[in-house]
């Protein structure tokens, strides 16, 4: 229910309040030049204040500043139920029970009227009954873990949901999806990757880059594909997002690989140092490679201990010596950095990561070209960063080190173990060789070439 | 063409006039505003769309209609033209300021209202001409009027400011396609109220408002402005007819779809007379196809063999319904089969109101389908044939109009014919389509700002006309057309450059240049300025007003020539008096005998051969008073 003046300030709210006007209700308004007849909508916070939202006969939306009005009077009310109907889902034995988990982002959202962008509001029982292609692929139930925007993902959400997965997986449920923002989809991929131990079945990380309140939607498109995912033998942390700006196929990329590489386009994520595992299309799934994780029956273990007091820093040149400090005198327990080029610091930084180890913070090395892996026997700088104790990172992209530093620092707080586990392959995140055509894959074009 | 007493009918007619603005750039992207004609596309990108509810929570018909029809959607782009915007891959950028002033003034000029706080909304479209599913929209002006010649008010409901959809290019195996170029041009629509009385109030409304957005920086080519017309009468409904082409078209439009309206009324009435119920129609399909497999009708024999279904519904008591005509050469059938074709994609419908020997089926036939379909003496007959899909999508559209016939003109967006008639192109989109855009802030129309472009605003092109027309002595139609063609402002030009002879200019701006693109000329190859250019050499009396017409088609083949180059090379220049006048001495002695024999009479002969000579050098009106005198002189000698 929305307050009976939202959004509403100044002059505005006080023209409204006056004559007993509330939201929704159907205005007549005389100004000195014309007559307004519609509906009071709500107003974003943070627009001008004296104003008036006024939705028309003809169905569009004006403001009208309230220094022209001359009358104002109620002469109805009107309110908006914005809601899809929800249907019951049908079942059918010879298809895989798959569960979505819904956490909002932009694959459930719908307006909002306090800031006028969007917000998640859906439930997946809605989306079932938008999406009835669902039925054909799986059994689904849906359950609405949390409601957030991804920016607003914490650690205690990711062990909610590797918790999910576990009961899930161990009481025969085939396949799980998860609805999530495409901003931190990737952290969230990469944290269930590292704390779901010996997983059995496939857990799809699915978004939509455009909401779904509009027709172009990638979001049915995307859940339908992740659905196929879902009851399919791969029992890894996936991300299931379309692969090119066609609504044609979408690829599935491991999800301790994976990166959204573009603020606004439907084909937004990569896999960074490989191509993608595979791809789905017409609801069928081809693999690109075979070194996955099969389907099996183990008994899945959500290991979700987490330190949080981890940093993530991007160097850039110049940088001080007080950012350091900062997270030492803090508590902080370990600092990933994305270096320059093959791993790399200004020497200025020397004494405080020094001094950070000695106090014994744990330092992880990545590269902010994303792409490749750290060299850090090159050069000198590389070689005295090893000397004082900086771990390399590999080909780690640095938030899935920021993930996997956290994840490591919960389980134990042994140097010698946080070392090993930190340098030990726990869910594909290491590669052992990068192709050449890792860098700059095309997959249309390999594909158009049989290259696949 | 019929007439009808509108007043009687109580004809409301109303217009809907979209016209591109003349900007550099796009409404919501930075892309150039140019349309690429037939240039391949760079590249092709592929999508489909889904129904979306409105902000009040409803889905709109129109859209479920299109989604009903399972179409996908191809569209096809240029790199330096078209941006992830476009492709709704980028949310949009700032509102184009340009755009927006230009939307001002026109809205200043209806005298409309201006909207100071203006939210862009979302038209919900499925039928792909928009990636993103919805045209951006926003209301700039309310509540304006134009004035009619006789004085009357036309009421302006809304002005608004949008982006124009993509072109669409093809179907092709249930795909369209549609080209970016277009997509995202400034648009604005002006919507008249229902204050259209009568089929020359519409027309003239349709030309003032024309007039007054091309007085204005609009897009002046064909195609950047484009009318649709409302038409109702009592008891019967809205309809909204698109894609007017031309203002001569829609006097004929609306007598048609008046005359549709009453025999949609007249069939309610009989319907009634007949004491038949909408609760009755039969709803029950039966598939023929066995029962027909045998048929003598080889189009459906061959039919049935490849797979496909023969379904016949029959509805008691509708014999001649089908039959009855409601505009030139259009029945109740046709109406039928055309909504049948847009919805389901079948190619039409089979009823026994028509011939049926044209579809060559034998009596044994008949009987098997009226025996299968129950179908009497009194009835009516239906067959469709198709995939088993279409052919019930077929019947749902089929039942659905029967029913509606009781109720009389079902409301619906219907297509413009060059014959007058229209045909059914969607069902009419409802409110429940609009939804606020979450993706832009509110736009403000600043009161200082409106002052501003107030001061500047164009003078009222009828009085323009009037004005013109006075002072150079000519029709107010060549006016009009000046306007119309994009010229009036190269006319002003000219005419001060070349002030002798305003009819010279009338002529080689409107007559000669129709006549070169009659001739398949490439117009679009001269510019303002090569018009200039040659007027310029007209005045220094380097060519002669004759030699016009031959520059302009050279410059049309060759586009990279300079009008100079183009004299040059082609040598056209004029000749002096003095050569002028040794030349037609010259002819005339060589002539001598001729002229001896039939005195002045030999003029006609020898003006032939001497304009061979200087054709495009000098005017003829000299040549023939230097040949009089030539001929004058050398009949004094001879005697």
């Amino acid at each position: 229910m929305i307050e009976k003046l939202k959004g509403y300030k100044g002059e505005g709210k006080k023209i409204l309040e006056e004559n007993k006007i509330e939201i929704w209700d159907i205005i007549h308004i005389k100004t000195s030049k014309t007559n307004f007849e519609g509906i009071v909508l709500p107003r974003s916070e943070y627009s001008a204040p004296n104003f008036i939202n006024l939705k028309l006969e003809n169905n569009y939306n004006i403001g009208i500043n309230v220094s022209d009005i001359q009358e104002i009077k109620k002469i109805g009310k009107r309110e908006a139920v914005y809601k899809i109907p929800e249907k019951k889902f049908p079942r059918n034995e010879n298809l895989p029970n798959v569960i979505l988990l819904g956490t909002g982002g932009t694959v459930a959202s719908r307006l909002d009227y306090t800031t006028g962008a969007v917000i998640p509001t859906f439930t997946p029982g809605e989306l079932f009954s938008a999406v009835p292609e669902l039925a054909e692929i799986c059994n689904l139930e849906c359950e609405m873990v949390f409601k957030i925007l991804s920016e607003n993902m914490k650690y205690e959400y990711w062990q909610k949901l590797a918790e999910k997965v576990e009961a899930a997986a161990n009481s025969g449920i085939e396949g799980i999806m998860i609805g999530h923002g495409t901003d931190t989809m990737s952290f969230t991929s990469a944290a269930l990757s590292f704390m779901l131990k010996d997983l059995s079945i496939p857990v799809v990380l699915v978004g939509s880059q455009r909401s779904s309140d509009r027709p172009s939607s990638d979001a049915a498109l995307n859940l339908i594909n992740a659905a196929v995912v879902a009851g399919s033998d791969i029992a890894e942390v996936v991300v299931s997002m379309l692969g090119s700006s066609s609504h044609d196929y979408g690829l599935i990329h491991r999800g301790t690989l994976v990166r959204k590489m573009h603020s606004s386009v439907r084909d937004t994520f990569r896999t960074i140092d490989n191509i993608p595992l595979g791809m789905v299309r017409n609801r069928n799934i081809k693999m690109f490679t075979q070194d996955y994780r099969r389907r099996k029956k183990s008994k899945t273990i959500a290991l979700t201990t987490y330190e949080k007091k981890v940093a993530l820093i991007y160097s850039y040149p110049d940088i001080d010596n007080e950012v350091i400090d900062f997270y030492i005198d803090k508590g902080y327990r370990g600092i990933v950095f994305a270096g320059t080029g093959l791993g790399h610091l200004p020497t200025t930084l020397y004494n405080s990561i020094e001094r950070a180890i000695q106090e014994g913070m744990t330092i992880l090395m990545t590269t902010q070209t994303l792409s490749g892996f750290v060299g850090m026997h090159v050069y000198s700088t590389g070689r005295e960063l090893l000397n004082i104790g900086v771990i390399p990172g590999r080909n780690l992209l640095p938030e899935v080190a920021y993930v996997k530093l956290g994840w490591v620092l919960g389980q134990t707080s042994n140097p010698e173990e946080i070392k090993t586990l930190l340098l030990q392959n726990i869910a594909g995140e290491f590669i052992e060789r990068e192709i050449p055509i890792a860098f700059n894959y095309n997959i249309d074009k390999l594909l158009k070439n049989n290259k696949l | 063409m019929e007439e009808f007493d509108y007043e009687k009918l109580g004809l409301k007619c109303g217009l809907e006039i979209h016209q591109q603005l003349n900007t550099s750039t796009k409404l919501f992207c930075r892309c150039p505003a140019e349309l690429q004609g037939t240039r391949e596309p760079d590249f092709t990108i592929s999508r489909n769309m889904r129904p979306v509810l409105g902000e009040l929570g409803v889905y709109d018909e129109a859209m479920l209609t299109e989604y009903g029809k399972g179409m996908g959607i191809v569209y096809e782009g240029y790199n330096d033209v078209v941006c992830t915007y476009e492709l709704d891959d980028t949310p949009p950028f700032s509102c184009n300021i340009e755009a927006r002033r230009v939307a001002l003034q026109i809205a200043l000029l209806l005298n409309a209202n201006i909207i100071e706080e203006m939210h862009v909304c979302r038209k919900n479209y499925l039928d792909g001409s928009v990636p993103c599913g919805f045209q951006r929209t926003m209301i700039l002006g309310t509540d304006g009027y134009i004035s009619l010649e006789n004085g009357k008010k036309i009421g302006i409901d809304i002005l608004s400011l949008e982006e124009e959809a993509a072109r669409k290019i093809k179907t092709e195996n249930k795909i369209n396609y549609f080209r970016l170029d277009r997509l995202g041009i400034p648009l604005v629509e002006v919507t008249t109220k229902p204050d259209i009385n009568t089929p020359d109030e519409c027309r003239e409304s349709a030309e003032r408002i024309g007039l007054l957005l091309w007085s204005t920086r609009v897009k002046k080519v064909i195609g950047s402005i484009r009318q649709d017309i409302n038409v109702s009468i009592v008891d019967g409904t809205r309809i909204e007819i698109k894609g007017v082409q031309k203002l001569g078209w829609i006097p004929l439009l609306i007598n048609h779809e008046i005359s549709r309206q009453l025999k949609l009324i007249e069939i309610k009435g009989e319907l009634e007379k007949r004491k038949l119920d909408e609760k009755n129609v039969n709803e029950n399909f039966i598939d023929l196809s066995e029962t027909l497999a045998k048929t003598k009708s080889n189009f459906i024999s061959k039919g049935i063999k490849s797979g496909k279904k023969l379904y016949g519904i029959n509805f008691s008591g509708f014999k001649g319904i089908f039959g009855k005509e409601l505009m030139e050469n259009y029945r109740f059938g046709t109406e039928v089969s055309s909504k049948v074709n847009v919805i389901s994609g079948l190619k039409g419908i089979i009823h026994s109101d028509e011939d049926l020997n044209k579809y060559k089926f034998s009596k044994d036939d008949i009987e098997k389908i009226k025996e299968s379909l129950a179908s009497k003496e009194d009835d009516c007959f239906v067959l469709v044939l198709g995939s088993n899909k279409e052919v019930k999508k077929a019947m749902k559209v089929i039942i659905n109009r029967i029913k509606f016939a009781f109720k009389g003109v079902p409301p619906e967006t219907r297509k413009a014919l060059e014959s007058g008639n229209t045909e059914f192109l969607r069902e009419l989109h409802g409110g429940a389509r609009l939804y606020p855009d979450t993706d832009t802030e509110a736009i403000f129309n600043f009161k200082e700002e409106i002052q501003e472009i107030h001061k500047n605003l164009p003078e009222l092109p009828w009085l323009i006309i009037k004005k013109y027309s006075k002072k150079y002595d000519t029709e107010e139609r060549l006016i009009k057309d000046l306007i119309f063609t994009g010229k009036l402002q190269l006319f002003d030009d000219l005419i001060k450059l070349y002030p002798d002879n305003p009819s010279l200019i009338f002529t080689t701006l409107l007559e000669t240049t129709t006549a070169l693109r009659r001739e398949g000329k490439n117009m679009e190859n001269i510019s303002d300025n090569d018009f200039l250019e040659i007027f310029t050499l007209l005045k220094k009396r380097e060519i002669s007003k004759e030699a016009i017409e031959e520059l302009l088609s050279l410059k049309a083949d060759s586009p990279e020539l300079s009008i100079d180059q183009i004299k040059k090379k082609s040598k056209i220049e004029s000749i002096t008096l003095d050569d002028l006048k040794k030349l037609t001495v010259k002819i005339v002695d060589n002539n001598s005998k001729m002229i001896k024999e039939k005195k002045m009479r030999a003029k006609g002969p020898l003006m032939g051969i001497v304009m061979k000579e200087v054709r495009g050098k000098i005017d003829g009106a000299i040549v023939s008073k230097e040949l009089d005198y030539a001929i004058k002189e050398k009949l004094k000698e001879l005697k």
